[in-house]
């Protein structure tokens, strides 16, 4: 997490990828805590069953998280202007993420220069359980 | 049970304005939860050395403000027609404008956004100001309501 310079980065540049361990049910009782999100689908298997799921699913946020560690990994985080994902599909127990980012685009924009990181979290069968957009100012 | 459904007019809900005391433990506590491990999360001194004022919450702790700052939310929700056990996260957003450090921090979100049809979907926009009253971040949250069989 040293300062990113914006003439020291192409488009197509690779951020150093952040492998997880595989997901626990401990993982997740545990962020449910920190967070505060207790919805039954994260931590109560018969719950999330009664409501059409296979089992518990992770919470979006523990996703989005690791995908934010990537993030300040790479940049310092008081560079991070905006930090966006959309969610794809669940992460189940079990599951290991790879999260990747690479430069998209540099621009100046109100006397800044902004560059644009496509992220991702996959699992190790290539399935997107999330992608978005960095934007870091130099 | 009769069937619950959103509906378009409840954009600009307004939910209730609330406050929540950022703390450097519940920094910490949120930062093992995700796997986080870098000092300047858990050490005022790391964070100075780094050029923070104090240790900085983490890109993704402003969930933490808004399900501790407002549990309420799920019952407000419940009133509004959605059901709460068949949702799932669609989009989160963060706009930052100055870190969030360790303080007392005001919040309000509003429903800006539903869609009803294929899908049904609900955004909510939250400001996030600090103890100053200045804007610290946006946050953007989508949902969608799962039909039976999705």
């Amino acid at each position: 997490m040293s300062k990113i310079e914006f003439d020291k980065l192409e488009v197509g540049q690779e951020l150093p990828p952040l492998k997880t361990e595989a997901v626990t049910h401990a993982n997740l009782v545990r962020y449910a805590g920190a967070s505060g999100d207790f919805n039954p689908i994260h931590n109560d298997p018969d719950f999330a069953r009664k409501t059409g799921l296979d089992g518990t699913i992770a919470h979006g946020m523990f996703v989005m998280a690791q995908i934010g560690r990537l993030c300040t990994n790479w940049a310092d985080q008081k560079q991070i202007k905006e930090f966006g994902v959309t969610f794809k599909a669940m992460t189940k127990p079990g599951q290991k993420l790879t999260c990747t980012g690479k430069v998209k685009r540099k621009k100046e924009e109100n006397g800044e220069k902004l560059l644009v990181v496509a992220v991702e979290a996959a699992d190790d069968s290539g399935e997107v359980k999330a992608s978005g957009e960095l934007v870091v100012v130099c | 049970m009769a069937e619950k459904g959103i509906s378009k007019d409840l954009i600009g809900t307004k939910l209730d304005r609330y406050e929540f005391d950022v703390e450097r433990g519940k920094i910490r506590e949120f930062c093992q939860a995700i796997g986080e491990t870098n000092p300047i999360y858990f050490d005022v001194e790391a964070a100075k050395k780094a050029g923070y004022e104090d240790v900085p919450a983490p890109p993704t702790f402003p969930t933490v403000i808004q399900f501790w700052g407002y549990p309420k939310i799920w019952q407000d929700m419940e009133n509004m027609g959605v059901d709460i056990s068949r949702i799932l996260h669609l989009k989160e957003k963060y706009t930052y404008l100055k870190t969030l450090y360790p303080g007392r921090v005001s919040s309000q979100g509003e429903c800006v956004n539903v869609t009803v049809g294929k899908m049904d979907t609900m955004t909510f926009k939250t400001t996030i100001r600090n103890a100053k009253g200045e804007v610290v971040l946006e946050v953007e949250m989508a949902i969608f309501i799962r039909k039976p069989g999705q």
